[in-house]
């Protein structure tokens, strides 16, 4: 589910494509490496890659689909005043098709529902409002 | 690079500790201080004898070390601050141990100490999106990978719960302990949920408090007897490819590491020891949450993956058992002072090592190690010797 409404704001821009962009399909952007081949979440700022030591890094779309890794439903407010989304929320790792493990919230009619190796696929989603009013979404996985 | 063992032997000639707790009208220089002058009368040394200080923190702010060495004597000797989060004690002590080892100096002190901030804390170990999202719950972060350990081996939410009652029932013994009070299974099991499916006993709580240690080489020592050779100290940093959640790193899936940091710093130190997991009578392992403790013990290699929580079980990390951990109830009735965390398990095996620990003494014993966890990652390992 992705809204275009204009008043809605990524949490970060460039974490991942947009249907009012063109694109078919929502995906999450990432860097590829052309040497040894990791991938990485997000998208590096610079182009070097951590792993193989090399400046050939390309942008790339990760696969939307994948599984549970672990996760948490975390039951208190985070420290720090950095989170204004709901409590309680649930967050872990989800193994994606492509071979790359990222950490990410996840939505679910139920957090009881939730499984390591879940197969699960990516959402847009709205996070909070903001304080000027606007719907602040961002991605999460979600059971299929 | 020069072979650590070919270098002179460093000794702790004094240990100094402030109890674990609550300090509402005390600053960090006030209760640091105290810690450095227990630590002097322990070595029977003056002030005026020490040659330089390493002092973590990871709250404290610019200088905070110099803050405490205010309320001591300014006598010009080098003050570094070490920030390195929970790791920040351990690795102050290293460095101590290096300058004496390196014969640079001769006596050397290293102190930790924290007073835990009150609201909010920029917490620089994520970057900005991840606390937006809400990725730096430290409490999930280790349950995310204790759900991972479940899966793996098969350990139970029962498993980490017989971690906290072993450590509270050694906290009770220990007079220095924020928490006191030994707790069952069933309170373990029933306290609240904090982020599933760790519940809050499952969790260390918070404290202020130091620890000081005197370093020194075996021509400056006053008391042999009391003595404690360091037989290795190790810190390995980040490793590529190995997920560490409190950081906000995750495993690479093509490019995992061959070996993560705990074993890395372990092995290490056992090197440069010249010991094996075998020889430890005493052990200090990282219980920030309570599955974290039986994780550890299998990578520093006191049994193999997965066989934790049976061995803990049976008793053999009991202090009557073969391989004692956490005797003093580790950060679980302790506290968690972030930066003196690293320097007060270090005063435990040296407490131990000396025979002067009282009801929670181990029988005997020879060598001992102590391991602290940092965000960063970190990981820090220091092994003792009668
Ligand atoms: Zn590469």
């Amino acid at each position: 589910m992705v809204s275009t409404d204009t008043t809605t704001i990524p949490l970060r821009e460039g974490f991942w494509t947009n249907l009012r962009d063109g694109n078919k399909q929502t995906r999450l952007i990432g860097s590829r490496c052309s040497s040894c081949g990791e991938i990485f979440f997000p998208k590096k700022e610079k182009n070097w890659c951590v792993h193989c030591n090399r400046s050939t890094l390309e942008e790339t779309t990760l696969s939307n689909k994948g599984k549970i890794a672990t996760y948490s439903v975390v039951m208190q407010q985070p420290g720090g005043g950095f989170y204004k989304g709901p409590v309680p929320y649930a967050y872990g790792c989800v193994d994606l098709e492509d071979g790359i493990r990222i950490e990410t919230l996840f939505s679910a009619d139920n957090f009881d529902q939730l499984e390591v190796e879940m197969d699960v696929e990516l959402v847009i989603e709205k996070f909070y409002d903001d304080e000027n009013g606007n719907e602040v979404v961002t991605f999460k996985f979600k059971p299929v | 690079m020069k072979n650590l063992s070919e270098m002179r032997e460093v000794y702790v000639a004094g240990i100094g500790l402030v109890p674990w707790g609550v300090y509402e009208n005390k600053e960090h220089y006030d209760f640091g201080s105290d810690a450095v002058f227990n630590a002097l009368k322990d070595a029977e040394m003056e002030w005026n004898n020490i040659q330089a200080a390493f002092i973590g923190s990871v709250y404290q702010g610019t200088g905070s070390g110099h803050q405490v060495i205010k309320e001591v004597g300014q006598t010009g000797i080098p003050i570094v601050n070490v920030e390195n989060a929970c790791s920040s004690g351990s690795s102050a002590f290293r460095l101590a141990y290096q300058m004496i080892a390196a014969e640079i100096y001769d006596i050397v002190i290293a102190v930790g100490m924290e007073k835990m901030p009150k609201g909010p804390i920029k917490s620089t170990a994520f970057r900005p999106w991840e606390l937006a999202s809400g990725f730096n719950v430290q409490m999930a972060n280790y349950a995310n990978e204790a759900v991972e350990y479940m899966h793996e081996t098969g350990a139970s939410v029962e498993d980490f719960a017989r971690v906290t009652v072993k450590n509270r029932k050694n906290g009770a013994l220990n007079p220095n302990a924020r928490f006191q009070k030994p707790v069952t299974l069933e309170e373990v099991m029933e306290s609240r949920m904090v982020a599933s499916p760790l519940r809050l006993f499952h969790c260390c709580p918070l404290a202020d408090g130091a620890a000081a240690a005197v370093l020194c080489s075996k021509n400056k020592l006053k008391s042999i007897k009391r003595s404690i050779s360091v037989a290795a100290s190790t810190l390995t940093s980040g490793v590529y490819g190995e997920g560490i959640m409190m950081c906000g790193t995750v495993n690479s899936l093509k490019f995992p590491a061959k070996s993560g940091i705990v074993k890395l710093s372990a092995d290490q130190a056992y090197e440069i020891a010249g010991y094996g997991p075998e020889d430890m009578d005493v052990v200090q392992a990282y219980d920030t949450m309570a599955p974290a403790e039986l994780w550890d013990v299998e990578k520093l290699g006191f049994c193999r993956e997965g066989e934790a929580p049976k061995f803990l079980k049976e008793g053999v990390f009991d202090i009557n058992g073969k391989t004692p951990v956490n005797t003093d109830g580790g950060l679980m009735s302790r506290g968690h002072p972030l930066g003196a965390t690293g320097l007060g398990q270090i005063c435990e095996i040296i407490t131990q090592l000396r025979g002067e620990a009282g009801k929670r003494q181990v029988n005997n014993p020879g060598i001992g190690l102590a391991h602290s966890m940092g965000a960063g990652p970190n990981s820090s390992v220091t092994i003792f010797k009668k």
